[in-house]
């Protein structure tokens, strides 16, 4: 399934990506600028905050609690910002886009 | 473990300076991803590989940390997150966490960074050459807590002994635990203010904090409190003392330091993976284990060895070569998982913010040539002298 990044440049990366895998290890694998997830996907670092765009018809689950708690405290934050180390590929999501923030910091 | 016989058994990691650590780590590796060495005049297992202590810092089950920190750092520190494991951390870091995220930090850099930044540097005005671990890098994130704290200037000094010592437990038990005490009961004067008369500043938002109907005790703020002077100060003084100490004998890093906060950004990251503060850092394994090639039981120590695993050439190409333009997604300095360093963001703000303002003020600064400037310790790694020449050869 690909996925679609735009690096905070505003270059568009489309990446391979596998269902079952995060959004942030389908990125950080394919080395897109500014998601770093730096703790590994333990929702203990916020480095990995993303404005995500699923594609017609699909929708993400809501985030959990300790999800919303981090992204409540990450910079420049919209309705659609996550954590993409919380967002499970699926295949309903083919083609689902995630913006990089200008900064995580 | 007892029965292993340590590689190098003439170097204690816990007591010498292996100035030459990199080397010592060379050496161990061809011996195997995890090797038994000496600490504190025991074998422990030191791991090595990128990938296992990746693993290990992410198994809960066989590195459970929690249980050698009780034995090493309760008895002067109190409960802390390192302390607490499962659903007693999860809730008492949501009590904390909003402190140190993003977007608090970014306030905290020109309320309160910069302005001591700025403070030391007004110290170093004017003056030819300068011991700079203990005219800047050393001060300065301690600075950053106690005036976090509120604390008055006066009693600074007071602070830093306590701060100091409060970590010694096992070189020196009974005047670390005096320490908390008296730390503890300077602080509890400051709570009961902060409970009576809340304002916006971090001791009232500690005392005021709540999540999932759970309050933080007096007992509780004042572990957390004791524990930021050595996860916050100690590491953040010994890495940007490193820090410098590469910057200012390299006229292009210089330059690329005094450019845009990407770069600095880039070039704190590259110090953190090159000479992170927690060189080894010691953890108690919970539970018997088959790892990288050893038995590991339960009760063994083993020492995390980030700064093995920050240069492992298979993840860090040509690791021993300061490059802030390498990938270092992959560094393990912060720890993983859970107990990730919740103070990341504020080490990462201040030397970023060290790097802008010295710069700035200093923009021919430089080593006093002709010295042999030197990185000590495994348990806490950074260098200990160095004399710089703030204004250049003039």
């Amino acid at each position: 399934m690909l996925v679609r990044f735009i690096d905070p440049d505003g270059c568009e990366h489309l990446v391979e990506g596998e269902a079952g895998e995060s959004a942030m290890r389908c990125a950080t694998r394919a080395l897109i600028p500014g998601i770093i997830g730096e703790c590994g996907g333990a929702m203990a670092c916020a480095t990995c905050h993303c404005y995500a765009t699923p594609p017609d018809g699909a929708t993400l689950p809501d985030p959990a609690a300790q999800e919303r708690d981090m992204i409540d405290g990450c910079i420049d934050t919209r309705p659609t910002s996550r954590l993409t180390c919380q967002v499970v590929l699926a295949p309903e999501l083919e083609g689902i886009t995630f913006i990089v923030p200008a900064s995580q910091v | 473990m007892n029965a292993v016989t340590p590689l190098m058994p003439d170097i204690d990691f816990a007591h010498d300076d292996v100035p030459n650590l990199h080397e010592l780590i060379d050496e161990l590796r061809a011996h195997g991803p995890v090797v038994p060495v000496r600490y504190h005049g025991s074998p422990v297992w030191l791991i090595m590989d990128h990938g296992l202590l990746k693993g290990a810092f992410e198994d809960y089950v066989h590195f459970d940390a929690t249980e050698g920190y009780k034995l090493i750092a309760e008895p002067s520190m109190g409960k802390t997150l390192q302390t607490m494991a499962g659903e007693e951390h999860r809730v008492s870091r949501a009590l904390v966490n909003p402190l140190f995220m993003p977007v608090k930090v970014r306030s905290y850099v020109e309320a309160l960074i910069e302005p001591i930044a700025h403070e030391l540097c007004d110290r170093i005005e004017g003056q030819r050459e300068v011991e700079f671990v203990s005219a800047f890098a050393r001060p300065y994130p301690f600075l950053v807590i106690t005036r976090l704290l509120g604390i008055p200037v006066e009693d600074e000094a007071r602070f830093m002994e306590w701060a100091i010592k409060m970590i010694d437990f096992p070189w020196d038990p009974e005047g670390s635990v005096r320490a908390k005490e008296e730390f503890d009961a300077y602080m509890q004067a400051i709570i009961d203010d902060r409970r009576a008369n809340p304002g916006d500043d971090f001791v009232s938002r500690l005392a005021h904090a709540e999540y999932e109907g759970q309050k933080l005790s007096d007992e509780r703020i004042l572990s957390f409190l004791g524990l930021l002077f050595p996860a916050g100060s100690d590491t953040t003084y010994k890495n940007g003392s490193s820090l410098f100490a590469e910057l200012l004998g390299k006229p292009e890093l210089c330059a690329m330091a005094r450019g845009s906060d990407k770069d600095r950004e880039a070039i704190v990251t590259e110090g953190l993976r090159w000479q992170p503060p927690t060189a080894f850092l010691p953890r108690m394994a919970s539970a018997d284990v088959d790892f990288g090639g050893v038995r590991i039981a339960k009760g063994d120590w083993t020492l995390f060895g980030i700064t093995a695993a920050n240069n492992d050439p298979a993840v860090f190409p040509d690791p021993r070569r300061f490059d802030p333009s390498r990938d270092n997604r992959e560094i393990l300095t912060f720890g993983r998982s859970t107990h990730f360093c919740l103070g990341m963001h504020v080490a990462r703000r201040e030397l970023e913010t060290a790097l802008r303002v010295v710069f700035e003020r200093f923009p021919n600064i430089r080593l006093k040539p002709g010295q042999d400037v030197q990185h000590v310790g495994a348990v806490l790694r950074g260098v200990r002298h160095m004399i710089v020449q703030p204004y250049g050869e003039a």
